[in-house]
C-alpha cells in the first residue's frame, strides 16, 4: 500500500534564477518520439560555456497543457495478465500508469511489464515487409509480399500437398487472432498448426485434461492467498510471473503458510521459501511418489475425497509401494526425512496447491509428471477448493487462450477434437459445407508398409508438433507419414530459437522453399541460416497496436483497446489472415459471418462468432460488450475472491474476466468460473465437478484375466443445491428427456437441437448445442453440462496409464537407466519418436563421461520467450547483456573457469557448441548448470549481426540454449525435453 | 509536509527489476544511467535477499554537504534533489554517498563525468514544475501531480514502499509482526538514522 | 613436465566431478527463517569495506548496496580538512606575519653593489614559472573545490559560483599536465644542486641565518631551506600528481569508490600542506628577503645579495668564470 501525497502543489525550496529551459515548440509525431533536448542555464549565462552534458530526453516526453487519453490494455508478456494503462497524446504512447484497479496486478508490473511502452517506440523493430534477394534484404510492398507468399504456397499445395505448408501460430495472438488463425488453417486443409504451447505447457494440457476434464489452471493466482501450503515444482514463478509472487508472498505472510520451492536450482523463488528441497532433474515422478509413499505409509491421503471423486488411486498406491524413501533418495538425491517433513505438510495443512512450469512439463516424462502432480492433490483432497488446485502458471500472455482456441495439431478451437462430429459442429458455426473443408485436406498415399489415409481421415489426424518441423522437413519423404515433406513455414509470432537441437533446425531452414516470418521483429528464423532467396518477413503489430480479448493463466479473459495504432508500416494479425484468405481464395467463406472493415475483420465480431460455437469450454458467455464492462469496472472486484458484489451495475455477481466456462449465453449472466471442480458452489455460482469425460463405466482388467465394468461418475459428492445428489453423465437431448427436464426447452432451442441431429437428436449433446438450451436447463437443475464424473488417477488410453519413472534421454545415471529405460521407439505425429535408441547409444557411448554435467534451462525475468522483443527493448536489454551458463563453484574450480570468464558449453549432439559468459554460483548444485533460453544471434561462436535486415537486429545477442540441448520427446504430446540433457563446460 | 522516503522490504523483492524500468520509462533515462537498481546479497546460497536500492533522500544528505557548489536542496517533502545547471560532475557526491546513488553520463578522461544525475523520487528538478527543461534534465515530475514515485507504484510485490515515513514504516512494522520475520529496513540507519524496530 | 601435470591433475579433478553421484546436495534449509540481516551485515563490516552482492549490469560500481565508507569521507571532507587546511594555512600565514612583524624585511646587509650575477637562467627561470604558475592556478581552484562554497559562494551567488568552480576545475583537471611537466624537468635541472651535503648541516644549525642579522652560514648554488623545498617540491608533486592520475582516469581505480575516497584524501590532505609550505617559499622569495625575486624576476642577482646568501656559490661561478674568459668568444659573467 502506497500512500498518496496530500497536497499536490510542490512546496519546495527554490534556487534563485535559474533561467527556464526550452519552451516546448508544437512537434510532430516524429519528432515528438525522438526529440532532443539541451540544458540552458544558469552556467551558460555567465560565458556561453556549455559545461558538461545534460542527458538528453530521447522520446515522448509528456508535453504540458496538451490533452492525454488513458487506454487500457494487457500486457504482452506472461500470463498472469496485467493491466496496463497508456496514456497518450497525440496518438503517441507518452507514458505508464499503475493499473490500480485491477485485481490482478493492482498497479504492480515486472521489469518487463514496467516497459512495455518501449515496444511501440519500436527502434528495433521491422519497419515494412521484406525479402529475401539472393542473400540481400530488401523492401517490398504489402501486396507483393502477399501476392508472392500465397502464389508459392499454392505452388507448394499443388506439388506436395497442404500439410507441407506449415503453421505455426502463436501465443501472442490475442483469443480472436488465434481463432482465426486456427479457421485458417482448417480452410487452408492442414492440422499442422501449432503455436508455444507445444514447448510450454502441452504436456500439462493433455495430462490434466486427462485427469479431470480440462487442461487449466484449476484455481488462479489470487486465490493462492487462500492457501496453508504452496508447492512450487519446476516453477521459477518470482523470474516467469513476477507479479503472481504479489499473492503468493501476501498469502504466505498473513497465513503464515509454507511455501515450498523443489527445484535443481536455488532459484529466486527459492529464496522465499519455508523450504528448499534440491533434486536432479528428470526425476520428478520419483519426487511425487516419494511424497505419497508416506502420504499413504501413514494414512494422511483424504479417503472420503478419493472414494467419491477418484478413479484409480489403488493402482498408484500399488506403484508408490515400490518408492521407497531409500529408493527416492538414490533416485532424486532428496533425503527420506526432508521428504517425509513436506509430503506430511502438504498433506495436513490445508488447503494446499501446487504450481508447476516448465520444470515440470519438458521431459520425455512430461505427460506422466503432470499426472503424478495431479495425484498427488487427488490423493490430498486439495481439488476443487478455495488455496487448493493445480495451479498452473502459463508462460506468455495469451498462450492459454491460443490454447484454447486450437492452435494445437490435436485439436479444433476450444478443445473439439478432430473427429468428424467436432468438425461437423464448426462447419455448423462457420455455416460452411463440412464436405468443403473434407476436400481441403490431403490424400495421403500409402508410404513404406503404411497404410494410405483418405482425405477424410487425413482430416482426422494430428499434424506435426512444433518441436519437429524440422525432422518433418529434412526425413526423407517415405518416413514422414504424409503426402509429402515440409516445403514451407508459415510462423506468425514464434521465436526461432525455442526447440532443442538447433544446429538440425537450421540444416532444415536451407532445405525450405518458403519461409514467411510475421513478427513484430525479424527474429532468429530470419538470421540463423544461410538461406538467400523464398523468405518473407512480414511486420505485425504488437497487442498494444491492435484490439482484442486475451486470456489469462487463470482463464479470465480480458479486453484490450488499441493503444495507438500500428507503427510504420506494421499491421495487426487480422488483417494479415484476412489479406491471406483473400489471395488464397476463401475469404468470403472464412469471413461469412465476420464484419470486415478496410481489409480489418473486427474483433468483436470474431469473438461474437467464438461466442456462437465455444460451449464445450464455456467460451460463449464472454461476450465483447461483457468483457469490456469488466474492463471498466475492475475496481468493483474482490481481490481474493475475485468475484463483484451481486449488485454491482453491469458486472454484478461476475468473477473477473469471466473465468471459463463461463455456461451458456452472455444473456443468462453466468459469472464465470473461479475455481474449477469446485462443489461448494452452486454451478450457476462457478460451480463444478470433475468432468464425466471418459464414460460411465470402464471395463478394468482383474488379475484373473476377467474384466469388471468399474464406476466412473462420481460416488455423493456434486455440486451445492444439484438436484441430482450422484454421479451423472455428460448431458444430452436424450438425457434431458430422461429425466423430463426437456420441457423446460423453448421451442426454438428444441427446433435448433432437431435440426442438429438430424435423424437421431436425442444424441445431441450439450457441446454441439448451437441453442445453449441444454446447457440453460442444466443451470437452472443446479447440473452440470459435461456431467459429474470422477477424476482418473489412471488414464488408461495414456502411455504408462500409471506414471512411472523413467530416465531423461541423456542421463547422467546408465546405472538407473536399465531399471527405468525411457518408453520404447514408436510412430507418433506422423514422425518416429526414437527415443529409446537415442538413450541406449549414448548410453553405450559413454556420453555421461564427456558431458557430466547435467544442463537444464529457464527463465530470466528481464526477457521473455525467445527474447527477440525484450532484447531489442533498451531499458531491458541493458539489464542483461550477455548469455551466461550458470556453474556451481566446484566445477568451475575443477575447469579453471571464473566467474564472468568466457566459456565453451559443448554437447552431446551434431558437435554443437557454444560460446558464452559464465556465472560462478552456488544457485546450480554441483554437478549442473543452467542457461537461460532467451538468447540467440550468435551460433556456435559466430555473431550472426550482420544477417539481421539492418536496424532490426535486437540489442543483445548471444548463444541459444538449444544449441546444445538435445533429442527426447514425449509420446503424448511430442514436448522436447528442455530441462534436462547433459553438457560438458571448457574455460574458452 | 510529510517526510517522504523509500523502504525496500527484502523479504518480498524478488528481483523483477520493475523498480529498475518503471524508472527508465518514466523519466527516459538513457542506457548506462540506473537511478534505480537491485542488488542481490548471498546471491544463490542460504539467505539470499534482494533489495532495490536508489537515492534514499537521505536526512542530513552526504551528497549536499560535500557538494563543491552546493547544487543539492531538500524540498518541503524532504526529497533531495539537485540542480543540473549548477552541477560540475566532480564526483563527490558519489564518493559521499552510501548508496551509490549519483549517476554520471560517462566516465571519461579528465574527470569528465557530465551532470550527474540520480532518483529524484519523481519530482523533478529546480525548474517550474512539468515544464519541458523540467522534463528533459530530471524526468516526469510526479510528486507535483499528486503521485507517487513510479518505481514504488509498479513493484510487483509492494515490496518497495514510498511515501511518508511514519506511514511506509507502520507498514512494513505492521507486516513484520504479522508473518514473523523481517531482514530489516535497508539502509534506514544509514539514511535516516533511525530504523524501525518491531 | 608442468603442462603434464597439470593437465593430469584436471583430468582427475573432472574424473571426480563426473563420478561423484549428480544427485542433490543436501540443501535442507528454510530460506525465510536463514535470511540475512542488515544489521548483522552492517555490523559485521570492517573498515573500507561495502555491502556487495550481484548484479546483472555489467557495472562492478552497481553490486555495491551501501558503502558506510562514504560517511568517513564526508566527515574528513566536511571536518578534518577543512580543520587541517585551516591550521595548516592560516597558521602558516599568521606565523609569516608575526615572522614579518618581528624579523622585518630581510635586507642586503652590504647594500646592493651595483653589479648583479646570473642566478638562474631563462631555462631555470621557465621552469619554475610554469610550476608556479600551474600551481599557483590548481591550488586556488583546489582550495575553491574544497572551500569556496564557505567562502566565495554566498558571495557570488550560486550560478555564478557554479561557473566559476566549472572553470576552476576544468583548468584543474588541464594544468595538471604542464605541472607534471614542470615537475619533472625541475627535476632535471636542479636535482644535482640540491643533493644535501654536509655544509647543509651547518646551515641548518645556523637556522639559515634568519633569525639574526649578521649571520650568513655556508651556501652552495641552493641552500639547505631551498633544498628542502626542492624536495618537498618533488615528493608533494610526486603524490599529487599520483593521486590526482587517478581522479582525471576514474575507470584505473580497482576498488571502484573506495579507491576514489583514498585518492581524493590522500590529494586534499597534502594539497593544504603543500600550499602551506608553498606561501613560505613565497614568502622569502617576495615580500620576505630584499632582492630575493630577482632571482626568478629577470634571473640576475645583486652580487652583495649573493655573496651573502650563495656564498660558495658565487665563489664557485666566479672561478669558473675566471678560468673560461681565458676562451675566447665567452661572455664575461659581470
Amino acid at each position: 500500500m502506497l500512500t498518496k501525497r496530500r497536497d499536490a502543489v510542490s512546496g519546495r525550496a527554490r534556487l534563485q534564477g535559474i533561467a527556464a529551459g526550452l519552451a516546448s515548440g508544437v512537434l510532430d509525431r516524429r519528432s515528438f518520439l525522438r526529440r532532443s533536448g539541451l540544458a540552458a542555464g544558469g552556467v551558460a549565462a555567465l560565458g556561453g560555456l556549455t559545461l558538461g552534458s545534460v542527458r538528453k530526453a530521447e522520446a515522448g516526453p509528456v508535453v504540458a497543457n496538451f490533452k492525454i487519453d488513458r487506454k487500457k490494455n494487457i500486457c504482452t508478456h506472461c500470463s498472469v495478465g496485467c493491466s496496463v494503462i497508456a496514456e497518450v497524446q497525440n496518438g503517441v504512447w507518452v507514458g505508464q500508469e499503475p493499473a490500480w484497479e485491477s485485481p490482478i496486478n493492482r498497479g504492480s508490473h515486472c521489469a518487463k511489464g514496467a516497459s512495455v511502452r518501449e515496444l511501440v517506440h519500436g527502434d528495433r523493430r521491422l519497419k515494412y515487409p521484406m525479402k529475401l534477394v539472393n542473400g540481400e534484404w530488401t523492401r517490398v510492398s504489402w501486396d507483393v509480399a502477399i501476392n508472392e507468399i500465397t502464389a508459392k504456397m499454392g505452388e507448394i499445395r499443388d506439388k506436395s500437398g497442404a500439410d507441407s505448408v506449415y503453421l505455426l501460430g502463436s501465443a501472442k495472438f490475442s483469443n480472436e487472432g488465434a481463432y482465426l488463425f486456427r479457421k485458417f488453417a482448417a480452410f487452408w486443409g492442414t492440422n499442422s498448426v501449432d503455436h508455444q504451447a507445444r514447448i510450454c505447457h502441452s504436456t500439462t494440457v493433455a495430462g490434466v485434461a486427462n485427469t479431470w476434464g480440462y487442461g487449466a489452471q484449476t484455481n488462479s493466482y489470487n486465490d493462492i492467498r487462500n492457501s496453508k501450503t504452496i508447492i512450487f515444482m519446476g516453477s521459477n514463478a518470482a523470474e516467469a510471473h513476477p507479479v503472481s509472487l504479489q499473492h503468493v508472498l501476501t498469502g504466505k505472510e498473513t497465513n503464515r503458510a509454507n511455501m515450498i520451492v523443489l527445484d535443481p536450482r536455488f532459484t529466486r523463488t527459492a529464496a522465499h521459501a519455508t523450504e528448499y528441497v534440491r533434486f536432479r532433474s528428470g526425476t520428478d515422478i520419483a519426487v511425487i511418489w516419494g511424497m505419497l509413499h508416506h502420504i499413504f505409509a501413514n494414512g494422511w491421503e483424504d479417503k472420503t475425497f478419493i472414494q467419491q471423486r477418484v478413479y484409480g488411486m489403488d493402482q498408484i498406491r500399488a506403484e508408490v509401494a515400490k518408492w521407497t524413501p531409500e529408493e527416492v533418495e538414490r533416485v532424486t538425491g532428496i533425503p527420506g526425512a526432508q521428504l517425509k517433513k513436506i509430503a506430511e505438510t502438504f498433506a495436513k495443512e490445508r488447503p494446499s496447491t501446487f504450481i508447476w512450469c516448465m520444470g515440470g512439463t519438458q521431459h520425455t516424462v512430461g505427460t506422466a509428471n503432470v499426472r503424478a502432480y495431479c495425484n498427488l492433490l487427488l490423493a490430498t483432497g486439495n481439488v476443487g477448493v478455495y488455496g487448493g488446485g493445480a495451479n498452473i502458471f502459463r508462460g506468455h500472455c495469451n498462450v492459454q487462450g491460443a490454447t484454447d482456441f486450437g492452435l494445437d495439431i490435436t485439436n479444433l478451437p476450444l478443445y473439439y477434437g478432430l473427429v468428424e462430429g467436432a468438425w461437423r459442429h464448426w462447419a455448423r458455426v462457420w455455416d460452411v459445407p463440412y464436405d468443403y473443408f473434407v476436400s481441403r485436406f490431403d490424400e495421403v498415399p500409402a508410404k513404406a508398409g503404411r497404410p494410405a489415409r483418405t482425405r477424410k481421415e487425413n482430416m482426422e489426424t494430428p499434424g506435426i508438433p512444433s518441436t519437429r518441423w524440422f525432422d518433418a522437413t529434412s526425413f526423407a519423404a517415405d518416413d514422414v507419414d504424409q503426402r509429402d515433406v515440409l516445403k514451407a513455414m508459415i510462423i506468425f509470432g514464434h521465436g526461432g530459437n525455442t526447440v532443442p537441437r538447433m544446429p538440425d533446425m537450421v540444416k532444415a531452414l536451407e532445405k525450405l522453399e518458403l519461409l514467411v516470418v510475421a513478427d513484430p521483429h525479424p527474429t532468429t528464423f530470419a538470421a540463423i541460416s544461410g538461406r538467400k532467396n523464398g523468405t518473407y518477413l512480414l511486420p505485425i503489430c504488437t497487442q498494444f497496436e491492435t484490439s482484442g480479448s486475451r486470456t489469462a493463466s487463470n482463464r479470465s479473459v480480458q479486453w484490450g483497446e488499441q493503444v495507438v495504432k500500428p507503427i510504420f508500416e506494421s499491421k495487426d494479425d487480422y488483417e494479415v489472415v484476412y489479406r491471406f484468405a483473400q489471395k488464397l481464395g476463401f475469404a468470403e467463406a472464412m469471413f461469412k459471418n465476420i464484419k470486415v472493415e478496410n481489409n480489418r475483420p473486427v474483433p468483436e465480431d470474431i469473438l461474437r462468432e467464438i461466442n456462437r460455437g465455444g460451449w464445450s469450454t464455456g467460451y460463449t458467455g464472454q461476450s465483447p460488450e461483457r468483457l469490456k464492462a469488466h474492463m471498466r469496472n475492475q475496481d468493483k472486484f474482490d481481490l481474493v475472491t475475485l468475484r463483484a458484489k451481486a449488485d454491482t451495475p453491469e458486472v454484478g455477481g461476475d468473477y473477473y474476466g469471466l473465468p471459463w466456462p463461463c455456461w451458456g449465453k452472455p444473456e443468462i449472466r453466468h459469472p464465470g468460473t473461479h475455481t474449477l471442480y469446485n462443489t461448494n458452489l452452486h454451478v450457476k455460482d462457478g460451480g463444478g465437478t470433475f468432468r464425466a469425460r471418459f464414460g460411465v463405466v470402464y471395463p478394468e482388467k482383474q488379475p484373473d484375466g476377467s474384466t469388471k465394468d468399474v464406476n466412473l461418475l462420481s460416488e455423493g459428492s456434486y455440486t451445492l443445491g444439484s438436484e441430482l445428489t450422484d454421479g451423472y453423465p455428460e448431458f444430452t437431448y436424450g438425457v434431458l428427456k430422461k429425466l423430463g427436464w426437456d420441457k423446460d426447452l423453448t421451442q426454438d432451442e428444441v427446433a435448433t437441437i432437431t435440426r442438429i441431429g438430424g435423424g437421431n437428436p436425442d444424441a445431441v449433446g450439450w457441446a454441439i448445442d448451437l441453442s445453449g438450451g441444454i446447457i440453460r436447463v442444466c443451470l437452472e437443475h443446479g447440473a452440470i453440462p459435461y456431467g459429474n464424473g470422477k477424476a482418473r488417477a489412471v488414464a488408461w488410453n495414456l502411455p504408462d496409464p500409471v506414471p512411472v519413472h523413467r530416465e531423461p534421454i541423456y542421463t547422467p545415471r546408465a546405472d538407473l537407466a536399465e531399471k527405468y529405460p525411457t518408453r520404447p521407439d514408436g510412430r507418433q505425429f506422423r514422425m518416429m519418436n526414437a527415443g529409446l535408441t537415442v538413450q541406449k547409444t549414448a548410453i553405450e557411448k559413454g556420453v555421461a563421461k564427456d558431458f557430466p554435467i547435467i544442463l537444464t534451462s529457464g527463465r530470466l525475468v528481464e526477457y521473455e520467450g525467445g527474447g527477440e522483443e525484450t532484447r531489442s527493448n533498451k531499458w531491458l536489454a541493458e539489464l542483461q547483456q550477455d548469455m551466461f551458463v550458470e556453474i556451481n563453484p566446484a566445477d568451475a574450480a575443477a575447469r579453471g573457469i571464473s566467474d564472468g570468464g568466457w566459456v565453451w558449453v559443448t554437447g552431446p549432439e551434431n558437435q554443437s557448441k557454444a560460446r558464452m559468459k559464465a556465472l560462478v554460483t552456488e544457485r546450480v548444485g554441483k554437478g549442473v548448470a543452467f542457461m537461460p533460453f532467451h538468447f540467440a544471434g550468435w551460433f556456435q561462436g559466430v555473431d550472426q549481426r550482420g544477417n539481421y535486415p539492418k536496424g532490426t537486429d535486437p540489442i543483445v545477442l548471444g548463444e541459444s540454449v538449444n544449441t546444445i540441448t538435445t533429442y527426447g520427446y514425449d509420446p503424448v504430446t511430442g514436448m522436447h525435453e528442455g530441462k534436462v540433457t547433459l553438457c560438458q563446460i571448457k574455460a574458452a | 509536509m510529510a517526510r517522504m522516503k523509500f523502504l525496500c522490504d527484502a523479504d518480498r523483492c524478488i528481483e523483477c527489476n520493475a523498480c529498475v524500468t518503471a524508472c527508465k520509462n518514466e523519466h527516459e533515462v538513457p542506457w548506462g544511467i540506473n537511478r534505480r537498481r537491485v542488488v542481490t546479497i548471498n546471491d544463490g546460497k542460504p539467505g539470499e535477499r534482494s533489495v532495490s536500492m536508489a537515492c534514499m533522500h537521505c536526512t542530513d544528505a552526504p551528497c549536499a554537504a560535500v557538494c563543491p557548489v552546493s547544487c543539492f536542496y531538500t524540498t518541503a517533502d524532504a526529497v533531495v534533489l539537485h540542480s543540473k545547471d549548477l552541477c560540475i560532475g566532480c564526483g563527490y557526491c558519489f564518493y559521499a554517498c552510501p548508496f551509490g546513488a549519483p549517476q554520471y553520463p560517462r566516465v571519461g578522461n579528465f574527470g569528465s563525468r557530465g551532470k550527474m544525475d540520480k532518483c529524484t523520487y519523481c519530482a523533478g528538478g529546480p525548474e517550474d514544475d512539468f515544464s519541458t527543461a523540467e522534463y528533459e534534465k530530471y524526468g516526469r515530475n510526479r510528486l507535483a501531480e499528486g503521485k507517487l514515485p513510479l518505481c514504488a507504484e509498479m513493484c510487483s510485490t509492494k515490496s518497495l514502499l514510498a511515501g511518508d515515513g511514519d506511514i511506509i514504516a507502520s507498514i512494513y512494522k505492521e507486516r513484520v509482526m504479522k508473518r514473523g520475520y523481517g531482514s530489516g529496513a535497508w539502509g534506514w540507519k544509514t539514511a535516516y538514522k533511525e530504523t524501525v524496530s518491531v | 613436465m608442468k603442462t603434464w601435470l597439470k593437465t593430469f591433475l584436471a583430468m582427475l579433478a573432472l574424473a571426480f566431478v563426473a563420478s561423484a553421484p549428480v544427485a542433490a546436495q543436501n540443501n535442507n534449509f528454510n530460506p525465510t527463517k536463514e535470511s540475512v540481516k542488515e544489521e548483522q551485515l552492517l555490523n559485521s563490516l570492517k573498515p573500507g569495506e561495502r555491502l556487495t552482492g550481484r548484479i546483472s549490469i555489467p557495472d562492478e560500481k552497481a553490486a555495491s548496496l551501501i558503502q558506510p565508507g562514504g560517511q568517513e569521507w564526508r566527515a574528513f571532507h566536511q571536518q578534518k580538512l577543512p580543520f587541517i587546511g585551516g591550521v595548516a594555512i592560516l597558521g602558516m600565514l599568521a606565523l609569516l606575519a608575526v615572522f614579518f612583524l618581528v624579523r622585518g624585511r630581510i635586507r642586503v646587509e652590504g647594500g646592493f653593489s651595483g653589479k648583479t650575477i646570473t642566478r638562474f637562467a631563462s631555462l631555470d627561470r621557465f621552469t619554475h614559472w610554469l610550476t608556479a604558475s600551474c600551481f599557483i592556478i590548481l591550488a586556488l581552484s583546489g582550495l575553491n573545490i574544497s572551500f569556496g562554497r564557505m567562502v566565495i559562494l554566498p558571495w557570488l551567488g550560486a550560478e555564478t559560483f557554479a561557473s566559476l568552480t566549472a572553470l576552476g576545475k576544468l583548468a584543474h583537471n588541464y594544468l595538471a599536465f604542464p605541472f607534471m611537466f614542470g615537475i619533472a624537468l625541475m627535476f632535471v635541472i636542479w636535482v644535482r644542486d640540491n643533493i644535501p651535503e654536509k655544509i647543509d648541516l651547518e646551515w641548518i644549525k645556523q637556522g639559515g641565518g634568519i633569525f639574526s642579522k649578521g649571520a650568513h652560514p655556508p651556501a652552495k648554488r641552493f641552500n639547505a631551506g631551498q633544498k628542502l623545498i626542492f624536495w618537498i617540491v618533488m615528493g608533494g608533486g610526486v603524490v599529487m600528481s599520483g593521486s590526482g592520475w587517478f581522479l582525471l582516469f576514474p575507470y584505473l581505480a580497482q576498488n571502484g569508490v573506495s579507491d576514489m575516497q583514498f585518492y581524493t584524501t590522500i590529494h586534499a590532505l597534502l594539497a593544504v600542506i603543500f600550499i602551506a609550505v608553498m606561501l613560505a617559499h613565497i614568502y622569502i622569495g617576495t615580500l620576505g628577503m630584499e632582492g630575493a625575486f630577482d632571482a626568478m624576476g629577470t634571473g640576475e642577482v645583486d652580487l652583495n645579495w649573493a655573496k651573502e646568501h650563495h656564498g660558495l656559490w658565487v665563489e664557485e661561478v666566479q672561478a669558473k668564470a675566471k678560468a673560461a674568459s681565458v676562451a675566447p668568444g665567452a661572455m664575461p659573467a659581470e
